[in-house]
């Protein structure tokens, strides 16, 4: 029983590992801004949720596995609120992605 | 930040789970890592990010500067009234003994309690003071 | 065994590689955000060291109350370095500084030496035996082996807890003064900044009152 928890538990803690070096490489790789944060969304959602789940199936205390459970919960919640805020900040101050050069500003910004 | 609903609403969600966990840090500093000192920032912090994002006159409406102002002093009162209680009790300066059978813990509390609400009402008057500055600009 | 030995000096370059990076910027604004990211490497350091209550302490302050306040204060007072000519002094100043410092942890214990001074103390071990013994314990069984580290039974289970605010109350009594001052100084100086604002016509006279002109 435990044997199929721990292959279990590496089942998903080696796919989240490489996602999130997939998501450094992104990082440091891609051409602009907003797809950089593309890069660094996954690695903050994905890559860490699939490694914290691994880590809940770890024969371990269960509160260890509540916590997990916690901090799964709150970096749901926070990563990607961080990631649209940077990237609302980088809009409304007029960053443009290289696809779109030429994009209008949004409404807020013209109304100051 | 009238635009940002989606932080609003996140934020909204947060604060309440960052200010409970500051009391939770307080008051389980006997038994896990903790503290005083953590949970007055970890309050402040809670506070902080409301002003950030709902508006620094919805954060004076909510916590009076004027509180916090009286929260610097309370802090350290507390700290040195639990000190002089315990002289009057028969004890030296700070001996949790002298509170009785559990002293030391019921005079570690009230000492941490003190040193939460100075940190936590510093942090948050440093912040309203300076993001006064900005306002006033 | 290596393994963890890596992850200490991976931690340790990344801090070393921070603090290279915060000394060559000018923008202040990515100083505070690098700044930030160093306390939580240090953060995690202290982890790595078995410290939880400074890693938390780290964590919170450093990487997070202390990083919004700089950002406050980088609002008010604007976000470029002024530019300073650098002296090769100041380098050789650096150097030899922290050359006497790696010099002197020379003399200290291998980490972790369970012969160190700091572990056979018999402080350290009133510290780490009032964790261990409940409050009960001291006056229902006081057991003869441990007869001197009675007294310090206290019965909670953190000792980092127990050393602050018990053994070591009025130090801790001297740092909440210390974070009391530092709140004053802030209200003093840039307090109620919106009621008392000067008018440009109010001056304010600082020559002393015997030196004045009747007027």
């Amino acid at each position: 029983m435990d044997a199929i928890r721990e292959a279990l538990s590496w089942l998903f803690i080696v796919p989240g590992a490489l996602l999130c070096v997939t998501g450094g490489i992104g990082l440091l790789r891609l051409p602009d801004f907003y797809a950089r944060m593309h890069a660094a969304g996954v690695t903050d959602t994905l890559g860490t949720a699939l490694v914290l789940v691994g880590l809940m199936l770890q024969p371990a205390d269960w509160t260890v596995t509540v916590k997990l459970a916690v901090i799964l919960f709150f970096l749901y919640v926070t990563s990607p609120t961080a990631a649209h805020a940077l990237i609302h900040a980088a809009y409304t101050s007029g960053h443009r992605p290289e696809f779109a050069k030429d994009a209008p500003l949004p409404r807020e910004v013209e109304s100051r | 930040m009238k635009n940002h609903v989606i932080l609003r609403v996140v934020t909204k969600l947060l604060i309440p789970y960052i200010l409970l966990y500051a009391f939770y840090v307080q008051w389980h500093g006997d038994y896990g890592p903790g503290g005083g000192f953590q949970a007055g920032v970890i309050f402040a912090a809670g506070i902080i990010l409301y002003a950030l994002v709902f508006g620094l006159q919805a954060a004076e409406d909510a916590i009076h500067p004027r509180v916090v102002h009286a929260g610097v002093a309370a802090g350290l009162l507390l700290y040195l009234a639990v000190g002089v209680v315990a002289l009057l009790l028969g004890g030296n300066f700070l001996d949790y003994d002298a509170f009785g059978h559990h002293g030391q813990h019921h005079g570690i509390l009230l000492v941490e309690t003190g040193v939460f609400i100075t940190v936590a009402s510093v942090m948050v008057t440093i912040f309203y003071s300076f993001a006064e500055l900005v306002r006033s600009d | 065994m290596i393994g963890e030995q890596l992850i200490g000096v991976i931690l340790l370059a990344l801090l070393a590689l921070t603090a290279i990076t915060i000394a060559r910027l000018r923008n202040l604004l990515a100083t505070a955000m690098l700044s930030g990211i160093f306390s939580l490497l240090g953060a995690c350091w202290m982890l790595f060291l078995d410290a939880p209550d400074v890693a938390f302490t780290e964590a919170a302050v450093g990487a997070g109350i202390s990083t919004i306040l700089i950002l406050a204060t980088l609002c008010v007072v604007g976000a470029d370095e002024k530019q300073v000519q650098e002296s090769p002094l100041a380098l050789l100043v650096v150097l030899v500084a922290g050359g006497v410092l790696v010099y002197g942890t020379l003399d200290m214990p291998r980490f972790g030496d369970p012969n160190a001074p700091a572990h056979q103390s018999l402080v350290t071990q009133a510290y780490l035996y009032s964790a261990n013994a409940p409050a009960e314990h001291r006056e229902t069984q006081p057991s003869r082996d441990a007869h001197e580290l009675e007294t310090f039974a206290v019965g909670i289970p953190n000792t980092v807890t127990t050393v602050l605010a018990s053994f070591r109350g009025y130090d801790t009594m001297g740092e909440t003064a210390v974070i009391f001052t530092a709140g004053l100084g802030v209200v003093v100086i840039l307090g109620g900044a919106r009621h008392r604002r000067f008018e440009p016509s109010e001056t304010v006279d600082i020559t002393p009152s015997d030196e004045r002109p009747e007027a």
